[in-house]
């Protein structure tokens, strides 16, 4: 019989409780986590997404950078995109710090004109050249990946020599509730990497192989990230593309996605412990509050309740 | 006229913009090309096609599928292209491999355990088998429209025992019919999410119709009157050349208008078989 990692997990833990075994809980470093205020897309946003960057003191000298925005529907006007201002502002700030290059490359998991997407997203009028630095990650060429002890049904993953031979991946996400996931941030952005030329549109092999278990091995796959999560304006109710825009007014980045990931949470007013993902990816006793350290504003000084479907009632935090 | 030959990769394939060469877009290369100027190729375009065609050679598995990419060791919908393309461009007993290939695959939803599960928890629904872009996920419209129209082609040539291909036919349009969008026209597949209706997209509502060429009901009235709404508005390539390829499909003619910037070579192509007399994916 054939049991993938997590049905493993769980049978472990099940024997443990069953037998009142203790068990050992994996402690992982503290995470540091940069919370930025942020009210509006304006050109404040470089020098905050620069200094956010530089804070975190990267080793990015000489390094190829990707930067991986969520690109989802051809619309300027909504939230559902990361703005484009964001990810220009990541862009020019990895320069700066002198990456020898820095990619945009992103693979929408619904339309299939990525170019025309990101145009009409404002991504063209926002960066020049935006065509010279873009990689349409639905048809780069491709490379089958391993997956090292899975949770999910998935054993291996074609993914993109693009992200496959970067040294660092920059997961520029948009901060939004998710009617499957909860919460879509960092981690869940990197379905995007999935080819869909080999997968189709929208991934649905993702989503047949457990949704919360495919987001971790994802996750897994990429030890060398960092995340920026762009909060300005999120979405809030039901996301990821029928919500409505939230101002949370905020810049989230750190280099460990599930810190990220579990400090936008609390911003959101969503309890991290419950979002499915996060707690597969760390166990429930290493996503409290004390578990990263955060720099800049307090979570206190930021929240803004993400207004929740039904569905999803039970991960509001107290 | 695109020039097929520039921006023909080494090994003979197209890439979808640039980059390597990828099954859909060398088949529809190859298409747009036998559309474009069947009777006038010069021997360089035809020593141009040749080389296409030698690329998807090496695209069929043993199983009988084709797969995406040749270092993808997976049979995948693209297979449906193999049974679409140019007479002569794949020998026939890949083309018959194919065909069996397709046949035996649907969308993990309409398998008998799910459909007992489904059961289980007292849902009748029938579920119609159209096809998936990749094994063992659900159908969605683009694979099972194209699945439609290779299953067509093939029953026009008398390459394989009608009644099951006739079947499978039938089973996608019930599909597609049933996936509809509220506002007439589709998007991949998903018409509603936590009890609210999704927006149709133009390249979906296109290669729909087109699949569903020869169907005449309420409800395509509906969809052609969303196409026509789309095409009124889109400004991509790709969804133009589909809209215009579905309503054609239906009879419908079509204004002249300009065309569009087409920003891959999956656009050059798409929108060379809108603007042909007659469709290769009909005929």
């Amino acid at each position: 019989m054939h049991l993938t990692r997590r049905e493993a997990l769980l049978a472990t833990a099940a024997a443990a409780s069953l037998t009142c075994c203790s068990r050992t809980v994996q402690r992982y470093p503290v995470g540091n986590v940069s919370i930025v205020k942020a009210p509006a897309y304006t050109m404040d946003v470089y020098d905050t997404v620069y200094s956010m960057v530089s804070d975190h003191r990267l080793n990015v000298r000489g390094k190829r950078i990707v930067l991986k925005p969520n690109l989802v529907e051809y619309d300027a006007d909504t939230v559902i995109n990361t703005h484009p201002m964001v990810v220009h502002a990541a862009y020019e700030a990895f320069l700066k710090l002198g990456a020898a290059d820095v990619r945009i490359a992103e693979g929408p998991g619904h339309r299939r004109g990525t170019l025309d997407l990101a145009d009409a997203a404002g991504y063209f009028s926002t960066v020049a050249k935006f065509e010279d630095s873009f990689t349409d990650l639905n048809t780069d060429a491709v490379a089958k990946r391993t997956i090292v002890n899975p949770l999910s049904k998935l054993d291996s993953l074609y993914l993109p020599h693009t992200v496959l031979d970067c040294d660092l991946l920059v997961s520029v996400a948009k901060m939004k509730t998710h009617h499957w996931a909860g919460a879509t941030l960092s981690m869940k952005n990197l379905f995007g990497l999935v080819p869909g030329a080999v997968y189709g549109w929208p991934k649905n092999v993702l989503h047949w192989s457990g949704l919360p278990e495919t987001i971790v091995d994802l996750h897994h796959l990429f030890p060398k990230q960092f995340a920026i999560v762009d909060g300005i304006v999120g979405m809030e109710g039901n996301g990821p593309i029928q919500g409505t825009p939230k101002a949370a007014g905020v810049l989230v980045a750190g280099r460990d996605p599930v810190a990220v990931d579990a400090t936008c949470c609390r911003v959101m007013g969503i309890d991290p412990k419950q979002i499915e993902y996060l707690q597969l990816a760390r166990g429930e006793e290493n996503l409290s509050e004390t578990a990263f350290r955060q720099t800049g504003e307090t979570i206190r000084s930021v929240r803004t309740d993400f207004a929740l479907v039904d569905q999803w009632k039970q991960i509001r935090a107290a | 006229m695109t020039n097929w030959k520039a921006i023909q990769n080494g090994d003979g394939g197209w890439a979808y913009s640039r980059g390597c060469s990828w099954t859909e877009p060398t088949a529809f290369a190859l298409l747009a090309r036998s559309a474009d100027s069947p009777n006038t190729m010069t021997i360089p375009d035809r020593e141009s096609f040749q080389r296409g065609v030698k690329f998807l050679s090496s695209i069929a598995r043993p199983d009988g599928g084709w797969s995406p990419q040749p270092g993808v060791e997976e049979s995948t919908w693209v297979t449906a292209l193999a049974v679409l393309l140019p007479e002569g461009a794949v020998n026939e007993q890949q083309r018959r491999n194919a065909i069996g290939w397709l046949k035996t695959r649907s969308g993990r939803e309409s398998g008998w355990r799910y459909r007992l599960q489904q059961r289980l928890v007292g849902n009748n629904d029938e579920f119609p088998q159209g096809w998936p872009w990749f094994p063992g996920a659900a159908a969605w419209v683009i694979p099972t429209s194209l699945g439609i129209l290779a299953f067509e082609k093939a029953l026009r040539r008398h390459d394989a025992a009608s009644a099951d291909l006739v079947e499978r036919v039938e089973s996608g349009r019930t599909f597609l019919l049933g996936h509809m969008c509220a506002d007439g026209g589709w998007n991949h597949g998903s018409n509603r999410a936590l009890g609210r209706d999704g927006d149709s997209y133009p390249e979906t509502t296109g290669i729909a119709l087109l699949a569903l060429n020869g169907v005449a009901s309420a409800q395509l009235e509906r969809a052609k009157a969303m196409a026509r709404k789309h095409l009124a508005s889109c400004r991509t390539a790709e969804g133009i050349a589909w809209l215009r390829m579905g309503l054609s499909a239906h009879g419908e003619s079509l204004a002249p208008a300009p065309d569009p910037v087409c920003r891959t070579n999956m656009d050059e192509a798409l929108m060379t078989l809108a603007r042909a007399q007659r469709n290769p994916l009909l005929a």
